[in-house]
């Protein structure tokens, strides 16, 4: 199993490296970073040509490159092109943590939602159950997840102003004084709440449909045929016997999720104004930061690399009969 | 039911009740008390020194940048008045300028403001190592020398008209940042060596938390009248669904969104107010009379004439605006804006013809006058040119994207085609400032003083490496007439006001018959409030809405 890790994690360098010559090359080909200010007549000319120099912008891509690979290895990533005085891994310490929260909360309960209702649209195939989930499920993958969460935020503000009851925020991270412990929390979770119904939405529909499909595949084999023929109860049947095989697709899928999601679910942390690796990543983009962009490249890379290997590893332990070369 | 399945059912109502009555004691404890407010801040400062081109950004001088007062202050009418000081001319040979400081003006760590830390102010911004965003004005500075402790007289090489704009800009502490990179200071906070926050304005920063907000707290030191409010929290809500949705729903108490059609539904609800004004961002049509156009009949003025001729500017902003802004007006200067009375002559307004057979009229005869004849497509030819040009904006933006189309449609109704051309800013304004367009819609951010306009319409001295047309560093037209290009440079160094403003009407009078740009309109500004916020008052300067913070209170 070691081995068969610290070999994945071997395989991952090279690819983490063509991806950050990949993206390197692609931002900083798009345009000049510092055409916004060129634009303005009353800026200094002495502060550009400062800026290029600093950020070595005239030299070529392949050299800068290297003074990106450099900064990368040695001084955790630099600081942006504008910014000299921020560092980006210390935006990132902070960024990553929010977005952690978000897509933690969103897919746990996704998970247990989706699972569930998967299983059971499984057992009970054809029932009302079962249509109503399907229908639901392909509405989860139509609607758009800007215009979901436009309409809750909507129907939550609608709610204060008709009631006067704040039960979700509609927008940011805390309130102004959201006080300490358990209070800090609890202003947090009403906060995330949104967002994560948001990006629930999705996910369930996903989630349920595996699930179900691999249940109903697994639900007619010879062996759960055979724990029925034994006697155990259904009950037993469903959840010892045929959930835990079933679950491998399921696994792959969230695992994947997860590290995609690492990467900043873009449109709900904007909307939602979540300081995430989203908003992060786009901010960077639009200023056409490549420091910025790369650091963020090289975390969702890294944790997609990881969500997968974790993949990997938990196949094993879902199903015995998987074992690692 | 099972009692495990009923354990878990109370368990999550139980949870549901909770939030809901930590939610109702959250909204409660988020309104505004009697001494504290919430602004919805669009924009989140890179970072907080605003003196320097990174952090340079107009939410970072209304947000953080209020600690720091300056000795001058624009006011909501445009004019420049003292606030934390005065500024007097005090002789023409060598142009002189006395700066006095307020004598209660002293910093928040007890330091008096001095004429010290003026002098470090000027050292600092005209410090080449430092990436300072603007030095103008202050690199025409010769030397600087103390009056006494509280006055410094500043000695130009050149007489420089716009003083009164240099002069609003904050002044810096010398005891907290000699000695510092001024590049890398201040990025998070104001603090001085030993971790006091400095101000010298009515709020001090309390808190700075990146990506969600920023306190500010009453500073008692402040020099004028004590500021009513204990605190004023900004939060940063960048995108303009969620800002109104936040006023809405009562989780802030004020913003200052850009020009949005949603915005509309907040007329409506009671317990807002809404102040518009038209701001100084001057939206406006370049044309790219030189090399780069697809089209040489751009580079004939009775061409450039034909398709202002052919505009209806006005009925373009009442579809626009007929719901946001219905009184705004047509902007015919491209220097002053209209709320600049005595400065303000509408030049351009000549070719705001509202009817429309007297418009297509106008149109017909000078393309008659130029042997143009119309094709089949209803589109004019000119000496085997087809008059049909690219019209481009930011992609993206709705309502320039808009106006594009109206625009498109009033044209072709006059005979001339406007070729859609819309891209992302990442990509247009790249286009832009190499001459690959032929008209630009987009916008110029000014302040109300014509400091600056010799390089979006003057010829260039020389034609360097790095300004290898010739034309002013930000004219991207094509365009470079001596008469305009004098009067402009003769107007930056003018010290009495009447010739100023008769230098700046002179160049505008010539380009309103050359027509390299057609002014639009100005961007409305929006500040939405909850009623019972008192003193909060729209400035569409570059001041922005808070300018004074200190006379705002809640109801």
């Amino acid at each position: 199993m070691v081995t068969y890790i610290v070999r994945r994690l071997l395989y991952s360098i090279p690819v983490l490296f063509a991806a950050s010559v990949l993206i390197f090359f692609s931002v900083t080909a798009v345009g000049d970073p510092l055409a916004a200010l060129r634009q303005n007549p009353l800026f200094s000319k002495q502060t550009i040509h400062n800026i290029e120099v600093r950020n070595h912008l005239n030299d070529s891509l392949p050299t800068q490159y290297v003074y990106w690979l450099r900064s990368a290895v040695t001084d955790k990533f630099g600081s942006p092109l504008l910014q000299p005085g921020v560092k980006i891994w210390q935006d990132l310490e902070r960024v990553i943590p929010h977005t952690l929260q978000l897509v933690f909360l969103a897919e746990i309960l996704a998970l247990l939602v989706g699972i569930s209702i998967g299983v059971y649209s499984a057992i009970r195939q054809y029932s009302i159950f079962d249509y109503a989930a399907t229908t639901f499920s392909f509405l989860g993958f139509a609607m758009p997840v800007f215009w979901l969460a436009l309409m809750l935020q909507i129907l939550f503000t609608n709610i204060f102003i008709k009631w006067h009851v704040r039960i979700f925020y509609t927008s940011g991270l805390s309130s102004p004084d959201p006080g300490g412990g358990i209070h800090f929390w609890i202003d947090r979770l009403q906060h995330l709440a949104i967002p994560a119904m948001t990006l629930m939405l999705l996910s369930i529909a996903q989630y349920s449909r595996f699930m179900r499909a691999s249940m109903l595949e697994v639900v007619n084999s010879d062996y759960v045929r055979t724990a029925r023929a034994k006697g155990l109860p259904e009950r037993r049947v469903t959840l010892k016997h045929a959930l835990r095989n079933a679950l491998i697709p399921v696994v792959t899928v969230s695992a994947l999720n997860f590290g995609a999601l690492i990467g900043g679910a873009v449109i709900t942390e904007s909307i939602f104004q979540l300081d995430g690796m989203g908003p992060y990543f786009l901010g960077a983009l639009f200023s056409r930061d490549a420091y910025v962009v790369m650091a963020w490249l090289m975390v969702t890379a890294t944790a997609v690399v990881a969500f997968n290997l974790v993949a990997d590893v938990l196949y094993g332990y879902i199903d015995p009969r998987i074992r690692f070369d | 039911m099972h009692r495990s399945h009923f354990r878990l059912v109370f368990g999550v109502l139980v949870a549901v009740a909770s939030l809901i009555v930590a939610g109702a004691a959250g909204g409660a404890s988020n309104k505004s008390t009697a001494g504290s407010m919430t602004f919805g801040a669009e924009q989140e400062p890179p970072c907080l020194n605003g003196f320097t081109g990174g952090c340079n950004n107009t939410w970072t001088s209304w947000t953080a940048g209020i600690a720091l007062a300056s000795p001058l202050i624009v006011k909501p009418d445009f004019t420049i008045k003292p606030y934390m000081g005065t500024a007097k001319v005090t002789s023409k040979k060598p142009f002189t300028v006395v700066v006095t400081l307020n004598k209660k003006a002293k910093w928040s760590d007890g330091k008096q403001v001095s004429a010290d830390d003026l002098i470090f102010t000027w050292k600092t911004i005209v410090d080449p190592k430092f990436d300072i965003a603007g030095r103008s004005g202050w690199d025409s500075v010769s030397r600087a020398t103390k009056v006494n402790a509280k006055a410094v007289k500043f000695v130009y090489t050149t007489p420089y008209a716009p003083y009164k704009v240099q002069f609003a800009t904050s002044v810096l502490p010398k005891h907290a940042l000699e000695g510092t990179d001024f590049n890398t200071v201040w990025d998070t906070n104001y603090n001085n060596k030993s971790g006091q926050t400095m101000a010298s304005g009515p709020f001090k920063l309390q808190s700075y938390t990146k990506g969600q907000s920023l306190v500010m707290v009453r500073n008692n030191s402040f020099f004028g009248k004590r500021p009513t409010l204990d605190k004023v929290t900004f939060l940063f809500r960048t995108n303009t669904d969620t800002e109104i949705q936040a006023i809405r729903g009562g989780e802030v108490d004020a913003i200052y969104p850009q020009p949005q059609l949603q915005l509309a539904q907040l007329r409506s609800q009671s317990g807002l107010r809404v102040q518009t004004h038209a701001g100084t961002t001057i939206e406006h049509i370049d044309i790219n009379t030189g090399a780069g156009n697809s089209n040489p009949l751009l580079g004939q003025a009775w061409f450039r004439q034909a398709i202002a001729y052919s505009l209806d500017r006005t009925g373009m902003i009442k579809q626009l605006y007929s719901t946001l802004n219905p009184g705004l007006p047509t902007l015919n200067n491209l220097t002053y804006v209209t709320a600049q009375k005595g400065l303000y002559v509408p030049h351009f307004a000549k070719y705001q013809i509202s009817n429309k057979a007297k418009r297509l009229a106008k149109v017909a005869a000078l393309m008659k006058a130029h042997n143009c004849t119309k094709g089949g497509d209803g589109i004019y030819s000119c000496g085997g040119e087809k008059a049909s040009v690219r019209l481009g904006t930011t992609s993206g933006n709705k309502l320039r994207e808009l106006a594009v189309e109206i625009l498109q449609a009033q044209a072709k109704d006059a005979g001339i085609q406007f070729r859609a051309d819309n891209q992302p800013s990442s990509l247009f304004f790249p286009r832009i400032s190499t001459n690959k367009y032929d008209l630009a819609l987009f916008a110029w951010v000014g302040t109300g003083d014509p400091a600056g306009q010799v390089d979006i319409y003057g010829c260039a001295d020389d034609k360097t490496a790095d300004n290898p047309n010739g034309y002013g560093g930000s004219n991207w037209k094509g365009y470079c007439k001596a008469s305009v290009t004098n009067a402009l440079k003769a107007s930056d160094a003018a010290l009495n006001p009447k010739t100023r403003i008769n230098l700046v009407n002179k160049a505008d009078a010539v380009m309103a018959n050359d027509v390299p740009t057609i002014p639009l309109y100005q961007k409305p500004t929006y500040f939405v409030f909850k009623t019972k916020l008192k003193g909060l008052v729209d400035n569409p300067t570059l001041q922005g809405p808070t300018w004074n913070t200190e006379a705002w209170k809640a109801g």
